[in-house]
This record gives structure tokens, C-alpha cells and sequence, in this order.
């Protein structure tokens, strides 16, 4: 179920604290965070977190496309393998 | 042929009717350029086999329906599902720009910082939904580095160099990880905690 629209989206209001005091000063160094259940609001765009997993920190770029999503969308727990392989896959 | 010379495409994931066709992951950046193959290697138990196609159509961005030539039923298709799919590598299209790469040419390749200097060599890269990472060696620890023009800027293929910028403090957790680690079981943390 969606959550109410009444309530507005969820934030961990430090973390938010710390990226309005960032875009005030225009600074951006790396966030660190445990708040995996936090959405992605247009001002974390252009700042990188790094999100922890259970076991690290997954470091996340925030683009335009992820706002509205949870943080911990982009920091999966599981074990995810390399990707080596010769592949028709990169950056474009 | 052997796997070196090739490179994977995706792979079969099941069968599709009974008639003998086949469901293709397209594990590529643009499987509309696809749509047009003769034939494919098959990797059947450790052995690459040509197999030619009748048709192909791509479905769902991408998947690709196959009917391959005698392959007719739904038993011989059933034999090739979970096959690795391979092209020879001549048919991979070479990337010459400086801000273009594929992710597999950039493994062992030096990554050198704007700021700091070189830091380390690339182990590979984790491809991910969202957003793929560059996993680095970094002082006997794996960095793992947002692949974004933002922070990967070009390639220098002839000194094999990766050029970044990384966003600051994004080194040191990896370096202080183990004394947060500890902190996190004291119950000594905050939710959000800045570097």
C-alpha cells in the first residue's frame, strides 16, 4: 500500500539537515548513511551516498531518474557478482 | 571458437510455444541492434555451437523471440535453456572516444584521480539497475566507484589510465570502515553520519 500523501514523503531529517547545508554552502563531499528507508528528494540530485548494505557502504550518484525512490534501493544487500565478462555493456 | 574470441550477448531463459522457439535475454545496452542476426554461438555444455536463425523479434526492450533452424520442437528447445549466447568479438563494435567505454576493456586499467593522483587498478565492474560501479583495489580494499560523467571522465587506452574525479570523502570510508563497523555494534551510531 501507498504511503498517505497527507503524511508527505518520508526523510530522515538529519540527512536532509545535511544536504540543505550542503546546497547552502554548495559543497559536496560523500553523505554517509544507514537510512536506507529514506526517499529521494530533488535536492539530493548531483550528490553521492553512500549507502550502507548490512555490510558496507555502496557508494549512490543520485540522478533526476531515482528521485521518488528509497535510498536503499540502490545499495542491494545480496551478494551481486562482478561483471567481467566480455559484454556489449558500458558507458555511453 | 572459444569463448576469448567472443563475446556474451545474454542468454536463453525459456521456451516460448511448442514449436520450438526460445526466449533470449539480451544482456546488452542496445538490443535493437540485434534484430538483425544470421546466426549465434551456443555455449552447450562448455562448447560453443553455431546455430542459424529463421527469425528474431525483439520483445520488451530486451528479450528476443528465436526460432533457430532444426530446432522444430518443444523438446529440443527445452535442451537449450539457461545457454550462454555469444557473437565473435569482430562483430563488437570498437569504441575510439575518449569518454566511451565497454565495462570488460577497463579491467587492470590504472585509476588516476584529478586531485589525488593514481589510487589503484580497476578489478571489475558490478552492473547494477540503477547505476553500475567501478570496483577498484585501493589499499589491500575494494573501492567502489559510481560510473557517472560526473565522476569517471575519460579513458587513456594507450597508458590504460581511467581519469576521475571522486566525489570527496568517498576514500576514506572505505579506509575508516572498520572503526564505524565497531562503533554501528556499540549502538554508538547515528542514522546519517557525514565524511
Amino acid at each position: 500500500m501507498a504511503r498517505s500523501l497527507k503524511k508527505g514523503p518520508y526523510i530522515d531529517f538529519r540527512l536532509d539537515n545535511k544536504v540543505q547545508t550542503m546546497n547552502d554552502s554548495g559543497k559536496k563531499s560523500v553523505i554517509k548513511t544507514w537510512s536506507r528507508r529514506s526517499m529521494i528528494s530533488p535536492d539530493f540530485v548531483g550528490h553521492t551516498f553512500a549507502v550502507h548494505n548490512g555490510n558496507k557502504f555502496i557508494p549512490v550518484y543520485v540522478t533526476e531518474n531515482m528521485v521518488g525512490h528509497k535510498l536503499g534501493e540502490f545499495a542491494p544487500t545480496r551478494n551481486f557478482r562482478g561483471h567481467t565478462a566480455k559484454k556489449d555493456k558500458g558507458k555511453r | 571458437m572459444t569463448k576469448d574470441d567472443c563475446y556474451q550477448v545474454g542468454h536463453i531463459t525459456k521456451t516460448h510455444g511448442v514449436n520450438g522457439e526460445l526466449v533470449i535475454f539480451l544482456d546488452v545496452d542496445e538490443p535493437s541492434d540485434y534484430a538483425d542476426l544470421d546466426s549465434i554461438l551456443l555455449d552447450v555444455k562448455g562448447e560453443l555451437l553455431p546455430y542459424f536463425i529463421e527469425s528474431i523479434a525483439i520483445v520488451k526492450g530486451s528479450r528476443a523471440i528465436v526460432a533457430f533452424e532444426d530446432v522444430d520442437t518443444i523438446e529440443q528447445a527445452e535442451r537449450l535453456i539457461n545457454c550462454g549466447v555469444f557473437l565473435p568479438l569482430e562483430n563488437l563494435e570498437p569504441i575510439e572516444d575518449e569518454d566511451r567505454f565497454y565495462f570488460h576493456e577497463i579491467v587492470g586499467y590504472r585509476v588516476v584521480d584529478s586531485r589525488e593522483g593514481e589510487l589503484g587498478i580497476v578489478r571489475g565492474v558490478y552492473a547494477m539497475n540503477a547505476q553500475d560501479l567501478i570496483a577498484m583495489d585501493y589499499q589491500q580494499k575494494e573501492v567502489l566507484i559510481p560510473i557517472n560523467s560526473d565522476i569517471v571522465h575519460t579513458i587513456d587506452r594507450a597508458n590504460q589510465r581511467l581519469n576521475v574525479t571522486l566525489p570527496d570523502g568517498l576514500l576514506a570510508i572505505y579506509l575508516e570502515d572498520d572503526t564505524t563497523t565497531k562503533a554501528e555494534t556499540n549502538g554508538d551510531r547515528d542514522d546519517t553520519d557525514e565524511d
